[in-house]
């Protein structure tokens, strides 16, 4: 299964030239290229705070966030009280949204090209996609969507083989264990970061 | 990030006992428990680790980011592309003897035509001329052919270790390191001609930390900044990219999505 497929060079091709590319086949690519575009859109229009807030009006609708969360905090989710999930939660969504605006903000012309699609058995979808830069080969990027109830939504993006769910849980997970086992030193410490 | 500077102080001795080393790594690899890749990396040696990863980050601030920084932001981009295509086609004997071992001759005649066409006609592997000939570019290190012969998850290098200088690694990539530095064609000449360091080992592994490091630039300031624990972020980035290279490799998916892999660390310039 080679990754650089014929459809994918020409979706690279129709990428190239119109940056709003043409839907793929697929609910789930046609998700993530409607999420692309509205970020690209974004980036454009709006700078700084409203950026930021823009990306986490993105991020919320797109993403399912509550389920990222819950995966980054492992084993230590179910020992967790509800009130502190939720402040988890809270504070992470706010981490979030700063790291990926962040991230969007050094947007300078990349486009998104959609490849393949498929289905895992356990009700995860994988769609593959590759940023290409203006300079530079492009980089892989796989996004994982599941439907748990609310309709399609990402629940995590791997890229260059690095699963940012997986690498959260691993920063969490160890930085609990260095802080007597508790997770609340931790959702201090994010809260203080989403505070500044 | 620094392999070179490792592997020009470990190299004399290790070199006898590299096989060794090698087939060490596969049965430690083999022993881990814990073979699925949503576990944590096993990382028994994670004090004196931390304490590494603390040295080389300092070292890291100090000397090597800025500078960095500095090849990044100022020097042209066909100057930048040119280090690493020397570089690159320095490392190409490495990666056909690789390619040997793991059982894949044809591939490593064409690493071969690509060195033999790039290190002539592409005026000492400035340019490469040999992608424009078709001969696709490759990368291969003892580290993957372990991996891609040791019967675990690629998740499960053996124990996580950082190595001073040249960072997060695996005793499978750090083994991989050594016997890369012991069967290096050139390394092997340069030492039997008693070649000043300063002519050749010192630039080359020079420069091979300076082109690594404006091209992780990106990705690793973000993980650094959106981490709570650096450390453990890092290690689990590292295990995660080493295990999707190896697991590719396994499959036998295109090379080329492999090569584009290693090349994009930078993520957005």
């Amino acid at each position: 299964m080679p990754l650089v497929s014929r459809r994918t060079v020409l979706c690279l091709a129709v990428a190239a030239l119109a940056v709003p590319a043409q839907a793929a086949d697929g609910p789930a690519a046609a998700l993530i290229e409607k999420a692309s575009g509205e970020v690209i859109a974004l980036i454009k229009a709006k700078t700084g705070r409203d950026r930021e807030a823009g990306i986490r009006a993105i991020l919320l609708s797109y993403f399912d966030l509550p389920f990222m969360g819950q995966s980054a905090l492992g084993t230590h989710w179910a020992a967790t009280p509800a009130p502190q999930r939720e402040r988890f939660l809270k504070a992470v969504v706010s981490a979030e949204a700063r790291a990926y605006s962040e991230r969007f903000g050094q947007y300078g012309g990349q486009t998104l090209a959609v490849g393949r699609t498929s289905n895992r058995p356990n009700g995860v979808t994988v769609v593959d996609s590759k940023l290409s830069q203006t300079s530079g080969q492009p980089i892989v990027i796989q996004w994982e969507l599941r439907d748990a109830g609310q309709g399609l939504r990402i629940t995590d993006v791997k890229i260059e083989g690095v699963s940012m769910v997986m690498t959260r849980r691993s920063d969490f997970n160890s930085y609990i264990q260095n802080h007597g086992g508790k997770v609340e030193p931790l959702i201090e410490e994010l809260e203080k970061r989403a505070g500044n | 990030m620094v392999a070179g500077f490792f592997k020009t102080t470990m190299a004399a001795r290790v070199r006898h006992s590299t096989v060794a080393v090698v087939a060490a790594a596969a049965l430690l690899g083999g022993c881990a428990t814990g073979d699925t890749g949503a576990n944590e990396p096993w990382d028994p040696l994670e004090t004196p680790n931390r304490f590494i990863f603390s040295i080389n980050r300092a070292v890291d601030v100090i000397a090597i980011r800025p500078v960095a920084v500095l090849y990044r932001d100022w020097m042209p981009a066909p100057a930048q592309r040119g280090v690493h295509n020397v570089l690159d086609n320095l490392g190409e004997p490495v990666t056909a003897i690789n390619e040997v071992v793991q059982g894949d001759p044809s591939r490593a005649a064409t690493t071969v035509a690509r060195f033999l066409v790039n290190s002539t006609i592409g005026l000492a592997g400035i340019f490469d001329v040999a992608t424009s000939f078709g001969l696709t570019r490759t990368k291969e290190g003892a580290g993957n052919t372990v991996g891609y012969y040791a019967g675990v998850e690629p998740e499960n290098g053996g124990f996580y270790m950082v190595l001073p200088l040249a960072g997060p690694s695996n005793a499978r990539d750090a083994a991989g390191l050594m016997a890369d530095y012991a069967v290096d064609p050139f390394r092997i000449l340069t030492f039997a001609l008693n070649v000043d360091w300063l002519l050749y080992s010192g630039p080359r592994w020079g420069a091979t930390v300076v082109d690594v490091r404006s091209r992780t630039l990106y990705a690793l300031d973000d993980l650094e900044k959106n981490s709570v624990d650096y450390y453990a972020a890092l290690r689990s980035a590292y295990t995660q990219q080493r295990a999707d290279i190896i697991r590719q490799k396994r499959e036998k998916t295109n090379p080329r999505a492999e090569l584009e892999r290693r090349d994009n660390l930078a993520l957005v310039r």
